[in-house]
């Protein structure tokens, strides 16, 4: 690292952040291209069907049809990038951006592995080192920002149903925010701190006392909240093609289109992140009390996968939702067991447990 | 009249819809799983290109137009085929034939020019139906494409070596002259 630094003429600690923000947000960008072909065989094996196996690099090599993403990004390149007459044009090329970045943002403070000492230096596994006074209230806050993409796709598209679908994205994310934040408030309590390595530090190294047994209620709520807030099945209201033809990005196409989808995976890449790392114990390995670092960030990725899979599992499991059920949901269901959840850990705390 | 609808009665684990939709996932998973160590020709897909289904007896696909031994055609050019088309794609010129008109007295007829429009054609049936001497034949070739429209013009020769190759039979170009009466008609 120090070799590293010397030769770019930063100090350590910089070429140690950038090398981080390589890594991290390279990955998560990977992982969400790749998983838009994950989704496209699982979505296949699921129903019966092969999906996508033929695209092969130079008409041979066939992959299991990962060459589909390669192709896919080829087209969406070269296809022509019409921008509505009426749209808002300034807007319309900001949206993309506006939905992916915040995306990425949020999995900058996810610490991707335990923290290791070299050279009399720690070197912590996340973006954002822990102490930074914003721990998890910084994913929280830019998930918010993600709806922020959708509605001004919607908006400046200039388009009815663009407009209605992002309409319900926002009302949906204002909906089940409240959900997810009465959820995790109850978690900075038992974690006693809201960093996420306070939160990992919490949850130790055997599955049963990792926050998804100790709070099964809450991880329900802040699980479903989940898929309200990345807008997945079967809460994927900022689209609809049977009640309003694509919804947000109907007017989108080329690149700017490819750019919505990546933002979405992405989003979905964070969002199993926070899951793994607020209630599935994050770098830490089952029953290892002190693994090593590539165990850790194996043990994490892992998770991380395999959560990732779970919503493509969902999505092709259940129907969307109606959008009078989801405000049902939300409002009746959603926040009482939030909210219940909450109420119950504060008094077991003050029982002393 | 009317039906009355029964309403089902959800029990309460129903109700709390966590488990119809654990019980939804391990459906789809059991699918997944199966489907993810199934190899790819035992799946339900038919891969095309590489793998076809195999056609049932009775279907109708590219015409054959079918020869004696010696090579003949069997087609007596009596435009029942032409008559019975629906899509008006077959078209016969007919010619009287025979050197055996010299010796023994009898002209033969044939068709000069037998061509079908494979672009008009609907695979009916019916010219083989028609057909009072079982010489056109609908078997199973289905791929019928072709880069022209021209191509689609099938031909008395095309349609007699339609299925030269599967059945191993000659290629054949011209009408054999027969050198021995096919029927002997006591004068």
């Amino acid at each position: 690292m120090d070799k590293l630094a010397s030769l770019l003429h930063t100090s350590p600690a910089t070429a140690w952040m950038v090398v981080k923000v390589i890594i991290v947000f390279s990955a998560v960008m990977l992982l969400a291209s790749v998983w838009t072909w994950v989704e496209r065989r699982g979505s296949a094996m699921i129903q019966d069907r092969i999906g996508p196996n033929r695209a092969a690099l130079f008409g041979k090599i066939r992959i299991i049809g990962l060459a589909q993403l390669l192709a896919d990004g080829i087209k969406f390149f070269f296809k022509e990038d019409l921008v509505p007459a009426e749209a808002n044009k300034g807007l319309f090329w900001l949206a993309p951006f506006l939905a992916f970045v915040p995306a990425l943002m949020g999995f900058a403070i996810i610490p991707f592995g335990r923290s290791f000492v070299s050279g009399g230096v720690t070197y912590h596994l996340s973006v954002l080192d822990p102490g930074n006074g914003m721990g998890m209230l910084y994913p929280l806050a830019i998930g918010g920002m993600a709806v922020y993409g959708v509605l001004v796709a919607a908006w400046s598209s200039n388009n009815k149903w663009s407009i209605l679908g992002g309409m319900r994205a926002s009302a949906t994310m204002v909906s089940y925010e409240i959900g997810i934040s009465l959820a995790v408030i109850a978690i900075f309590m038992s974690a006693n701190g809201y960093d996420p390595s306070d939160v990992i530090k919490a949850q130790g190294h055997t599955p049963w006392t990792w926050f998804v047994v100790r709070q099964p209620l809450g991880f329900l709520v802040f699980f479903t909240c989940m898929f309200a807030e990345t807008n997945r099945l079967p809460f994927d209201f900022a689209e609809g093609e049977s009640e309003i033809v694509a919804g947000f990005n109907t007017e989108y196409g080329s690149m700017k289109f490819s750019l919505l989808a990546l933002a979405e995976y992405s989003h979905l890449m964070t969002a199993s992140a926070l899951i793994a790392t607020l209630y599935f114990g994050g770098w830490q390995v089952p029953f290892v009390k002190d693994p090593t670092v590539m165990l850790s960030v194996a043990s994490f990725v892992l998770k991380l996968l395999f959560f990732a899979w779970v919503f493509v599992w969902v999505r092709w499991t259940l129907p969307r939702f109606r959008y009078d059920q989801l405000m049902h949901l939300g409002w009746k269901v959603m926040l009482p067991l939030s909210m219940a959840n909450l109420v119950f850990h504060a008094w077991r705390m003050s029982q002393g447990h | 009249m009317g039906v009355i609808v029964k309403k089902v009665e959800l029990t309460w684990l129903d109700r709390t819809y966590v488990w119809p939709v654990l019980q939804g996932m391990a459906i789809t998973f059991g699918h997944f799983i199966r489907n993810l160590f199934t190899t790819t020709p035992n799946r339900y897909t038919v891969q095309y290109p590489e793998m076809k289904r195999e056609i049932p007896d009775g279907y109708r696909g590219l015409h054959e137009l079918k020869r004696f031994e010696g090579g003949e055609i069997k087609c007596v050019a009596c435009f029942m085929c032409q008559e019975a088309c629906p899509a008006r794609c077959i078209s016969i010129e007919a010619e009287e034939f025979s050197d055996l008109n010299i010796t023994q007295g009898f002209q033969e007829k044939r068709p000069a020019k037998f061509s079908i429009d494979m672009l008009r054609c609907i695979c009916c049936g019916m010219c083989e139906e028609a057909c009072p001497k079982d010489a056109i034949w609908l078997r199973k070739d289905y791929e019928l494409a072709a880069y022209d429209r021209l191509s689609m013009q099938y031909g008395k020769w095309d349609l007699m070596n339609t299925y030269s190759d599967a059945d191993g039979k000659a290629h054949i170009n011209q009408d054999p002259t027969p050198s021995v009466p096919r029927r002997t008609i006591a004068l």
